[in-house]
């Protein structure tokens, strides 16, 4: 469905490029019938475009701010999700999940008698788990807790 | 882009609290709105309604809005879906460019023009008449295109479609509010005689 008509609405609406417009150019230059059917075109784009706008009652704008009062105050996006909160859970099952690996390589007696080659792993963690590190993942599991806490607490206030 | 930027600065002084700011959101972008609207409800009463209930759910939304595009377009999408929600709800009849029996409830847009008084009133008039009597798809390409201002990259966001749809829609649309106005203007000519 390429006919004269929509060749002469994509240049009245600017759609075609240099060379298609030079031709459609040259046949309203060299046609008549083109020529008039153009014109009227132009016409009728002009008179789409100064078309007014419809204008809704006066208290249109009271209306609507007397609807938004009762409804919740909108939030963007990033107070919605607070980052932070991400990167606290994502944190501690990325030490959770280090702290399994390295108890199961620990826990590894790997001999490869092809290779030659021996494996023999036996780390001590007895060294590494002290009081102080145990009461500071506590701390952190609390500091975790508390800003989840907060957040939905501050959910619960936006929501009433 | 004055206006997109002013769009946005109101934007976020309401996302920081401000509501009443929103209230100049409203007021500047009201008439497109409601001209949108009125293309699909044919009526003021079910169009103000589609506009208010646009409003509303562009205020609970605004967080949601990602302020890279236009305010404009964005507003305009939820006006579209809104009036297409409308028109199922209601089950308006959706009058065919054959139907020569569509009711046409355009007495407000006509009474805002007074005929026979200028010849270009006539012509806006007789335009708004054929427009009202497209289909209420059609009806929104034209509008969001001349009156709306928006770019076929626009409509297609606006429409959810791709530009090179909108400009076949486009095309279509014009021809048949092209055959809506012929017809019009015969009718016009029988009365004269």
């Amino acid at each position: 469905m390429n006919t004269i008509e929509q060749q002469l609405w994509d240049y009245i609406d600017g759609n075609l490029d240099v060379q298609q417009a030079l031709t459609i150019k040259g046949k309203i230059n060299s046609d008549e019938d083109v020529k008039l059917l153009y014109e009227e075109l132009l016409k009728a784009n002009l008179a789409l475009s100064s078309l007014e706008l419809d204008e809704p009652s006066m208290s249109f704008t009271r209306n609507v701010m007397e609807s938004i009062v009762t409804a919740p105050a909108p939030i963007t996006l990033k107070t919605k999700v607070n980052i932070h909160i991400i990167y606290g859970i994502s944190g501690f099952f990325i030490v959770l999940i280090l702290a399994l690996i390295g108890f199961a390589l620990s826990s590894l007696d790997v001999k490869n008698a092809g290779l030659d080659v021996k494996f023999d792993v036996v780390l001590n963690f007895d060294q590494y788990i002290t009081p102080t590190l145990i009461y500071t993942f506590l701390f952190v599991d609390l500091i975790i807790g508390l800003v989840f806490l907060d957040y939905l607490l501050r959910k619960r206030l936006i929501r009433k | 882009m004055e206006q997109k930027l002013s769009d946005l600065v109101l934007i976020q002084n309401v996302l920081n609290g401000d509501s009443a700011q929103y209230a100049l959101l409203v007021k500047r972008h009201q008439r497109f709105v409601f001209t949108l609207a009125l293309r699909f409800a044919k009526n003021r009463e079910d169009a103000e309604e589609i506009a208010q209930d646009c409003f509303i759910k562009a205020y609970k939304a605004l967080g949601t809005f990602k302020q890279t595009a236009k305010f404009s377009t964005w507003l305009y999408t939820i006006t579209y879906t809104t009036s297409m929600t409308f028109l199922r709800r209601k089950r308006l009849n959706t009058s065919s460019i054959h139907d020569e029996q569509t009711f046409l409830q355009i007495e407000n847009h006509i009474s805002a023009f007074s005929a026979n008084r200028y010849e270009k009133q006539d012509t806006y008039r007789f335009l708004n008449e054929a427009i009202q009597q497209l289909s209420p798809d059609d009806a929104a390409v034209i509008t969001l295109f001349y009156q709306g201002e928006q770019s076929l990259e626009e409509m297609g966001e606006t429409l959810n479609m791709e530009p090179n749809t909108i400009k076949v829609k486009l095309h279509r649309a014009r021809h048949r509010l092209k055959e809506k106005l012929q017809y019009l203007l015969q009718d016009e000519v029988k009365e004269l005689l």
